[in-house]
């Protein structure tokens, strides 16, 4: 039984499709597992991680971030304005741009409770906002004379192909596990994704862990676009589209990939690294077969709509099998 | 699994046998990469094939990221870089923040030139093969204001993209022109090079405000566009134009005498000469440390593709003049900027 239900899971599915497209994209595409495909594959994975992990740790409370990347180039932006603007040193600008990205996430998170409106209306709204103030303080202008450290950190290489970018991704998707596993707050936040009445009823303040869920997914996406920085050497107002919304299908297609139900209340950490990992790869694999720019985002579109269905379908099996 | 094991390994081995050729190539292949999406940058498709065709080189392709985001348009270069392209001739999607990668090109032995906007100093691009922005806007402005009769001349000027640092540069010389010329520049436009933002403000401003206005000039190519097509509609012959760009609506509205001009720039040459001198360079050949390069906001190492104005008398042999342009570049180019010993 356990079996059945361990071959039936997201992650078994994301790791066969990987090794799957991995082989067919190693076979077909030249270079595809070029030492520097293979860093540049790590790297921007690093980011599309991140970003799914920052919708994750919304969805996980049944609620949504149509936000995440205008809050993460904010909090890029921020950071940006108090190394060049303030003048003052990097690491201190990292943590105060870590800390704006919390303070939007509060906003967010403590308008949802006190409105009592879905998460969907109020960071659609506060996407224009906080991109709209954004571009207002900074008039559009990159903060560009960053310490050399930023860029050489995002072109920096272990063993030749892995990207240090990964790795602090990675270490991340392990504090998130341990948190939804190990600790109690994590525990108190998928139980108030679940069942918001009967969680309250057992004595856990919902209000407070919704916050703190939208809170965190605002640190996830200033970690994002703080890697962005440090891949481009810049904080650029654009680096997430017009509002931010370039990010939103990567946001979705990671944590929905991996099996993070969008109701609330179950998270799989990852599920959504495999997930986030696979559509990187397919984006890398799909631009090196000259398949034509233009279709990879049809094709990323299409995979959400199959992977949603398919999930139905799965979890229809399990329910008629007694295995859910 | 350990079939699974060995056949990743084995397609790696694959992947790593393929990728070494391409970075050692004797063979030049180049991708010309624009920011995004826009016409502009058709004429480097055909710029590619000739050169590909006239110099003997293995490859030269037009790849467009699929929209305007500077992380588009890096995984591209990436991508290509992997594939075996070693030269390339790029529209940084941002001065600065392009650079990296443009850094990371040259890393393994690629050629780099900016075409069409440049990096900012210091990057590893050769040079910047571009136009001369504000110049060009400057020297627009004096046809239209010459083409408009005596008397008060209040023009307009619709322009580009705002993130576009040529846009800048082209705003003030347009204000420096009307300047010289006693003119009023009533309104400046901007960040409409795209066609919804440029039908909904032109024609929103041209209705309101057309009697206000005795002159239009654009310096984006979208802008002209749309602005010839809405002095279309309104008819009459009062307000003058000058466009910029080559769209065959701009064209077509100087041979029937709708508006006065258009400021040609050379996206063909740039395309051109870029190949070749990516492939000069990736054949021994080095920039001169003394060629003469002109300076623009953004860098030292800058070479304007020409400009040229076109009128009712001249339109028919616009191509004529693009190409003289290049000629014109290419004939002592080697001698100019290269060291080729």
């Amino acid at each position: 039984m356990s079996r059945t239900r361990f071959f039936l899971s997201n992650e078994f599915g994301l790791v066969l499709l990987i090794a799957v497209f991995a082989a067919i994209f190693g076979l077909a595409a030249t270079g595809f597992l070029s030492p520097f495909n293979l860093f540049t594959l790590g790297r921007n994975a690093a980011v599309n991680i991140m970003i799914g992990l920052s919708m994750m740790s919304v969805i996980v409370t049944g609620g949504l971030n149509l936000a995440i990347g205008a809050m993460g180039v904010s909090a890029a932006m921020f950071a940006g304005w108090l190394i060049e603007g303030v003048g003052v040193p990097w690491p201190l600008a990292l943590a105060g741009g870590l800390a704006c990205g919390a303070g939007l996430g509060f906003i967010n998170g403590a308008t949802v409770v006190r409105s009592g409106l879905h998460s969907f209306i109020i960071t659609l709204a506060t996407m224009s906002i906080f991109f709209g103030v954004m571009i207002f303080l900074t008039r559009a202008e990159s903060y560009r004379d960053l310490p050399a450290v930023f860029s050489d950190f995002g072109r920096m290489k272990f063993a030749g192909y892995v990207s240090p970018l990964l790795l602090v991704t990675l270490a991340t998707a392990l504090v998130l596990a341990w948190l939804y596993r190990r600790t109690v707050t994590g525990r108190e936040m998928l139980a108030a994704g679940a069942q918001p009445g009967a969680a309250e009823l057992s004595g856990i303040r919902v209000g407070r862990m919704v916050i703190l869920c939208h809170m965190l997914s605002g640190v996830l996406a200033a970690m994002a676009a703080l890697m962005l920085v440090a891949r481009n050497g810049a904080a650029i107002p654009s680096m997430a589209g017009q509002l931010g919304q370039d990010w939103l299908l990567l946001a979705f297609l990671g944590p929905v990939l991996g099996g993070t139900l969008l109701q609330g209340g179950k998270v799989s950490v990852l599920g959504t690294v495999l997930g986030a990992f696979l559509v990187t790869m397919l984006q890398s694999g799909l631009l090196m077969l000259q398949i034509g720019a233009f279709w990879v985002q049809t094709f990323l579109g299409l995979m959400l709509l199959i992977a949603v269905l398919l999930d139905k379908a799965r979890r229809a099996y399990l329910a008629r099998r007694n295995l859910a | 699994m350990t079939n699974l094991k060995l056949g990743i390994t084995l397609a790696g081995v694959v992947g790593l046998g393929s990728m070494a050729p391409a970075i050692a190539a004797d063979d030049t292949r180049i991708a010309l990469i624009p920011g995004g999406p826009h016409p502009y940058f058709a004429a480097w498709a055909d710029a590619g094939a000739d050169a590909a065709r006239d110099f003997g080189l293995a490859g030269a392709e037009y790849e467009v990221p699929q929209k305007w985001e500077l992380a588009t348009q890096n995984q591209l270069a990436e991508s290509l870089l992997s594939q075996g392209y070693n030269g390339f001739l790029i529209f940084p999607g941002d001065p600065v923040g392009a650079v990296s990668t443009a850094e990371e090109l040259t890393g393994y032995d690629a050629q780099v030139i900016a075409g069409g906007g440049c990096y900012k100093d210091p990057s590893p691009a050769a040079f910047c093969l571009g136009t001369d922005t504000g110049n060009s806007a400057y020297l627009g402005t004096k046809e239209l204001l010459a083409a408009m009769p005596d008397g008060e001349k209040r023009i307009a000027h619709f322009t580009g993209f705002l993130v576009d640092p040529n846009t800048q540069l082209r705003i003030d010389a347009v204000n420096r022109a009307a300047e010289e010329e006693g003119a009023t520049v009533v309104q400046t436009i901007a960040d409409i090079d795209a066609p919804e933002p440029a039908e909904e403000k032109i024609n929103a401003y041209l209705a309101a405000h057309a009697e206000e206005v005795d002159g239009i000039i654009t310096t984006a190519w979208v802008p002209a566009v749309v602005a010839t097509k809405a002095l279309a509609k309104m008819g009459g012959d009062r307000i003058h134009m000058v466009g910029i760009d080559h769209d065959e609506v701009v064209l077509e509205a100087i041979r029937d005498g709708s508006i006065d001009g258009t400021m040609l720039q050379n996206p063909y040459g740039q395309g051109y000469i870029g190949a070749y001198a990516i492939d000069k360079l990736r054949s021994g050949c080095v920039v001169k440390a003394d060629a003469p390069f002109a300076s623009n906001a953004l860098t030292d190492r800058f070479i304007d593709s020409g400009t040229a104005y076109v009128d009712r008398d001249s339109v028919d042999g616009y191509l004529d003049a693009m190409r003289a342009e290049t000629d014109r570049i290419l004939a002592d180019f080697d001698e100019t900027y290269l060291d080729c010993s």
